[in-house]
């Protein structure tokens, strides 16, 4: 049991940068796929829409696949640990992007009217306002987002990054007589031991700012 | 800080409004056919009429919320014809003039009382933090609300929530002020405060444009009535004499289908 949980904590610190960087990617990446869904041009709203379905209508795993594999500038290809971030990051900010659009889509008309009648600018409207209200309702969403890519972070293994999924297949490998599935309950622990307080947290966060409301 | 509150003191406080020939299709529906009113500076003109008349669209004409299809609108020296692309800088002069109150506040949840009220003024105006919370607290004082200011909107009763909006529009110092139905979202009991505050609005001279079913206010405090109905203007005058004695028999159903409820 110790042996197991020191070679499956090896690969703590490679889940939380995939999980940690392709969020990163995802939340900012998000933000110009959903002013795009949102875009008052017909064929800027059809082209981002069609973007967003592509990412999320293809597996993660055949995404990490052809970036891994597939994908080469000249004779640079990207390294394991990059394809698994892009990869990952591309597809977050396609759903955060759909997440934050019905953020905004639950804002009353009410809202940008007012803002409109007040004078205020298109710009100060969607900033000052509109935002930070379509943020405030999402946050719950977009926490239950980020516990999932906790977990699809496991994927990166499948392009080499020996995160703790990688490194409990490996150790139960290599200790095929003695190990069985513990590693695997090991790392299961894991998870849950980092996905359970962030939750938590969330929730307290989500409810001190529903006071404020 | 006196009796002038309500209105920027010096030239030209309050700004008469004028549309004319105002008209305005949704489809194929034509909700406003050729509407004319003229509204002295200072006064108080009520629009009454039953639901689907068109009196909220023709209200929120006026500020450009909804564009009509044909006519001019004039606020003060600010006129702006429709049917021609209507530049952001005429559109941006236009709502600085008026100042609007809706039917359901529409207060920004995520900003406390008295940053509704001051974030517009720094933005729209220009005026510096300090100067535009000073305002705000003066206008909130004035409306009984001052020890509101740190509180968010939705702690506030609807009565206060609606006063709070009146200030808000106020402070960025308008020369005509709309109203949509401003009680009809409210308790009868409650609506009282929120009339209370319009009624001085009214006496402090105040050009006012006000949709409501509120009939005692329209005949106390407007110095115009406009009946609508279809989209037209059925009969306009002065209001006691329109609710004494209704030349439409449109108007004396709709009056009496109002004063029973």
């Amino acid at each position: 049991m110790p042996a197991s949980l020191t070679a499956v904590l090896l690969g703590l610190p490679l889940t939380l940068v995939v999980t940690a960087a392709a969020f990163a990617l995802g939340a900012v990446g998000g933000i110009p796929l959903m002013l795009g869904l949102r875009s008052r041009f017909t064929p800027v709203r059809l082209l981002v829409r069609l973007a967003v379905d592509l990412l999320r209508g293809v597996p993660t795993i055949v995404w990490l696949f052809l970036l891994y594999f597939g994908l080469a500038v000249g004779d640079v290809r990207l390294n394991s640990l990059g394809a698994a971030i892009l990869g990952l990051g591309l597809v977050a900010s396609a759903y955060l992007a759909e997440i934050y659009r019905g953020g905004f889509a639950v804002v009353p008309k009410g809202q940008t009217e007012a803002a409109q009648a007040l004078g205020l600018s298109r710009t100060t409207t969607f900033v000052r306002l509109l935002a930070p209200q379509a943020l405030r309702t999402v946050l719950p969403t977009v926490t239950t987002f980020l516990l999932m890519l906790l977990k699809d972070s496991s994927l990166a293994s499948t392009v080499g990054v020996l995160e703790m999924t990688a490194q409990a297949t490996a150790f139960s490998r290599q200790n095929v007589s003695t190990a069985g599935l513990t590693p695997f309950f090991v790392a299961a622990g894991v998870y849950i031991a980092i996905s359970v307080p962030l939750a938590i947290a969330a929730r307290v966060l989500d409810a001190r700012l529903s006071g404020s409301h | 800080m006196t009796a002038s509150l309500f209105t920027p003191a010096g030239e030209a406080a309050t700004a008469g409004v004028t549309i004319a020939n105002l008209a305005k299709s949704f489809g194929s529906h034509l909700v406003l056919d050729d509407i004319s009113v003229t509204v002295r500076p200072g006064s108080v003109t009520a629009l009454i009429g039953p639901s689907g008349s068109g009196k909220s669209t023709l209200l929120r004409c006026v500020n450009l919320l909804e564009t009509p299809d044909a006519g001019t609108i004039t606020v003060g020296a600010q006129t702006v014809h429709a049917g021609r692309r209507i530049a952001d800088r005429d559109l941006l002069a236009l709502r600085r003039q008026v100042g609007m109150v809706f039917q359901s506040f529409n207060l920004f949840p995520n900003l406390s009382v008295l940053r509704n009220v001051a974030l517009p003024q720094q933005k729209v105006l220009g005026r510096s933090r300090e100067e535009a919370e000073e305002r705000a607290l003066a206008l909130l004082d004035r409306v009984g609300l001052r020890d509101k200011a740190q509180q968010h909107p939705q702690r506030c009763s609807g009565g206060q929530q609606q006063r709070i909006a009146i200030v808000r529009a106020l402070a960025l110092d308008p020369r005509a002020m709309l109203f949509d139905e401003p009680t009809s979202a409210l308790d009868p009991e409650v609506g009282v405060e929120v009339l209370a505050v319009m009624r001085e609005l009214a006496r402090d001279g105040m050009t006012m444009i006000v949709v409501t079913h509120e009939m005692q206010f329209a005949r106390d405090v407007s110095d115009h009535l406009v009946v609508m109905a279809d989209g037209r203007i059925i009969e306009e005058g002065h209001p006691a004499t329109i609710m004494a004695e209704p030349a439409q028999e449109r108007t004396r159903r709709f009056l009496s289908a109002v004063l029973e409820r």
